[in-house]
């Protein structure tokens, strides 16, 4: 696939593990021979904090960063976090978000009030038609662990055809990430996803 | 853990690597034999690469030092002795390191030497957003910054044998984006240097005092000139000329850095990269005149894009200015673009838009947006750190005053979050005491002074602020937190666990017995461990009604490392509940205490512990007043 630049944003909340899909994403990247940048936040944010990870992959990048409003695809591993970077979307970007919402602590006591998930879906529709939402939790536990969330959601990306990486290629960089006992679950929640993306997008994939 | 590939020999294979990781894979392939340095992010994951490296190549010496100082002499020892060295720290631990740094830049290197300093525009996990390359400039000494983990990896590599031609020090400048941003990078041979180490005695050189140092200083100023001839041909700087006009108006770009890269991306957007000529400086420090001669000549203005302070526009301005150009060149530089912070990808867009009169549209944002309450950075649950503010704060109200709560960078930094509201300054490294010593001499005694920080801060900088406490008799009470890890940067080692980077036994330095000899006296030294809530708070009265210069050590391992061990170990925490017939609703666990296990319900008015979060620390069974949280017993 010839692709000039495409522009991923991932987000979640530190423990959900965004940083590992920024290196399965940029290892399935390399392996389809793309020209591969990322930006991730590390540090002070794995402690429940906000994290977001660019991932920029084609002919023609050169830097980490994704300017605002150039997003191809907001893969949002918590929903508000999805809302917290939407300057980052424009018309034409995909949100896949995962339907579970973490309300950070504090929150009741600082007299604040929490989002819910039938606000950021009036919110984000306002920002861009390509919302799709996906029960990632729902999903990975039936699947046998909730671990495999992010997975089911790399799975769901693929299923969506809104990624210019193969299947195969992504399903190799996440079994290189995880111990040989882990395969067999990881390879069926990143089928579930592909099917769930799938019907999403109510089509077939090619 | 490193994937198995970053260690192997492999010329000429493409993988994926995390900027650090590049760094530390360009280490290894110049032939270094000494690491050290002390941890920080966006530093950190250098070192660390290199120690998992270490078990494929044994001849790596690595450590983490107690500071940042200690790091860099130990990396210039081994400079002295002929090997090559690096000292790795984040920028603002090169403030700590310049002691040594300005003066060693005197004697130069022998065996190679880079001192790696990852600067961090917008303060993303730092105290300032301090501008490094000025540390070249003020040293003399040659400043690398690459633009991408694979220019990162091929340009340390170089560095080592550029010191050692030079027999300069290398300053090796990087930002947060490029330490932790992943490309691909395509690894490179191994070196094996095969040379002889060991010292020399050379007294003239290593022995820096004023007859010596007023010689070498003339070598330095001879080794920058050489070094500026040749910065022409650094193989890292490019110089792209066009020549072509945009509104009638010749560009010349010139940038370093993760800029460079961003302002590539931005030119190639409005599609002119081809109509403007580029500077590309790999080597920012000192600046390439004929290179630059050049661009000035092809250009009717100039526009650097530097995030930070305008260092490379003064160097422009200064050579325009020295031959002849002032008059009929523009510089631009600040007056475009911020001197705060980190650029995003729509400063580069809408700067240059601007500047060459392009238009850029800016997203439309719809009208009500929708507000995300921040997810501030908080204690873990189970943190020992939030029982011993607990703890300071409960006796401050018993004794109905106020203390004054000096303190310092670690994760207890976070106290100053409410609900415990526990630090009242944090100013560097080590600062905690070193404030309070001056805050003390002039606090009226109503109002107790501590001295508040973590087990990896106290051995970094603390020693010698408590033993001026002890020696001047400014008094104050220490409260060190001792959690057997540095946390905040990842959970290395330290003194006080005695592990070494590698994993290795080191010696295991005792807490107690280290303040002691700091001269407090043995019964002004407190030690409780910080999950039991109620001694303590008893200890911490005593402590703080006590006279003098007083230690409490509050000891409990950090709560991630402990839980992580747990699981390894297969050992259940205790379940913790919380009786909803003795609960009363007061709130005091959830509003005074805070643990993100502890789950105010809304709709009930009451508090439940969420068992996914709860740790078993059993703490906030003590804070309750009610008596209503209890520890299940099966």
């Amino acid at each position: 696939m010839e692709v000039k630049s495409y522009n991923l944003l991932n987000v979640g909340v530190g423990g959900q593990g965004v940083i590992r899909a920024a290196q399965i994403l940029s290892y399935a990247a390399l392996l389809d021979d793309y020209k591969v940048r990322t930006a991730e936040t590390h540090g002070m944010a794995q402690r429940g904090g906000s994290v977001a990870s660019y991932l920029r992959f084609g002919t023609e990048v050169e830097g980490p960063l994704i300017p605002r409003g150039k997003t191809n695809t907001i893969l949002a591993f918590e929903a508000s976090e999805a809302v917290r970077i939407f300057n980052y979307a424009g018309p034409e970007t995909v949100f896949l978000i995962n339907e579970s919402i973490i309300v950070p602590p504090m929150i009741h006591q600082m007299g604040m009030d929490y989002p819910k998930l039938t606000e950021i879906r009036t919110f984000l529709k306002e920002v861009s038609v390509h919302l799709y939402f996906i029960e990632g939790v729902e999903i990975a536990t039936s699947v046998g662990n909730v671990r495999t969330m992010n997975v089911v959601m790399l799975g769901a990306l693929i299923g969506l055809d809104v990624i210019p990486l193969k299947k195969e290629t992504l399903e190799k960089a996440i079994l290189s990430y995880l111990p040989s006992k882990l395969h067999d679950i990881n390879k069926k929640a990143f089928e579930i996803g592909i099917e769930k993306g799938i019907e999403l997008r109510g089509g077939s994939i090619d | 853990m490193i994937r198995p590939e970053f260690a192997e020999e492999n010329p000429g294979k493409k993988i994926i690597m995390l900027g650090n990781e590049a760094i530390a894979r360009g280490i290894l392939e110049a032939g270094v034999v000494i690491g050290a340095g002390y941890p920080g992010t966006p530093s950190s994951e250098i070192l660390l690469t290199l120690a998992e490296m270490q078990k494929f190549y044994p001849h790596l010496k690595l450590e983490w030092s107690v500071n940042e100082k200690v790091g860099f002499e130990v990396a210039y020892g081994g400079s002295m002795s002929n090997v090559r060295s690096v000292a790795v720290m984040k920028h603002v631990g090169v403030n700590v390191a310049s002691d040594a740094f300005m003066t060693a830049c005197y004697a130069g290197a022998r065996g190679g030497m880079v001192l790696i300093s990852a600067d961090d525009p917008n303060c993303y996990s730092s105290q300032n957003e301090q501008d490094n390359r000025y540390f070249g400039l003020h040293a003399l000494v040659p400043v690398f910054e690459p633009s991408t983990p694979q220019e990162a990896k091929d340009m340390i590599k170089y560095a080592f044998d550029f010191s050692e031609e030079y027999q300069s020090l290398v300053l090796f400048r990087t930002t947060t984006r490029l330490n932790h941003g992943r490309a691909d990078v395509i690894l490179g041979e191994v070196k094996v240097i095969d040379r002889d180490y060991g010292f020399d005695w050379d007294r003239s050189r290593w022995v820096c005092l004023p007859s010596h140092s007023r010689v070498l200083r003339l070598r330095l100023l001879e080794r920058l000139e050489e070094i500026s001839n040749y910065a022409d041909e650094f193989p890292f700087n490019s110089l792209k000329l066009s020549g072509k006009k945009i509104n009638g108006i010749k560009y010349g770009f010139v940038a370093a850095g993760v800029p460079y890269s961003q302002l590539l991306d931005a030119l190639n957007y409005y599609g002119i990269a081809d109509k403007v000529s580029i500077l590309k400086l790999g080597l920012v420090f000192p600046p390439p005149k004929e290179l630059i001669k050049k661009l000035f000549a092809y250009s009717d203005e100039i526009v650097v894009v530097e995030e930070l302070e305008p260092f490379l526009e003064n160097i422009m301005k200064q050579i325009a200015f020295e031959e002849g150009y002032s008059k009929e060149l523009t510089i631009h530089g600040k007056d475009i673009f911020p001197q705060n912070g980190e650029f995003s990808g729509e400063i580069y867009l809408e700067n240059i838009a601007r500047l060459i009169g392009l238009s850029y549209k800016k997203v439309s944002v719809p009208e009500n947006i929708l507000i995300i309450p921040p997810r501030l950075p908080i204690l873990c649950p189970g943190c020992g750190h939030r029982s011993t503010f607990y703890a300071i704060n409960q006796v401050e109200k018993m004794m109905k005053t106020k203390f004054v709560n000096s303190s310092d960078i670690g994760c207890y930094t976070l106290a100053v979050y409410k609900p415990l509201e526990g630090i009242d300054t944090e100013v560097c490294m080590g600062g905690s005491i070193g404030l309070a010593n001056g805050i003390a001499k002039v606090q009226s005694l109503d109002n107790p002074v501590l001295a508040i920080l973590g087990d990896s801060t106290f051995f970094h900088s603390g020693i010698p602020a408590l033993i001026n406490a002890v020696f001047n008799k400014n008094n104050m009470l220490v409260v060190i937190l001792d959690n057997r890890s540095t946390s905040m940067t990842g959970f290395q080692d330290n003194p006080g666990t005695g592990i070494t980077i590698t994993n290795e036994p080191g010696t295991h330095i005792v807490l107690e017995d280290l303040v002691k000899g700091c001269g407090v006296s043995p019964e002004k030294i407190w030690v409780e461990d910080a999950y039991k809530l109620n001694e303590t708070i008893e200890k911490l009265e005593e402590a703080v009604k006590t006279e003098g210069v007083r230690v409490f050590i509050s000891r409990h391992l950090c709560s991630l490392v402990e839980s992580n061990q747990f699981r390894a170990q297969q050992i259940i925490t205790p379940s913790i509940l919380v009786d909803q017939e003795k609960c009363n609703g007061c709130l005091i666990c959830v509003n005074k205490f805070g643990c993100q296990a502890l789950n105010f319900n809304e709709v009930y008015k009451n508090v439940t512990i969420e068992s996914s979060e709860c740790r078993g620390c059993k703490v906030c069974i003590d804070v309750c007043p009610q008596h209503a949280i209890y520890e299940e017993i099966e």
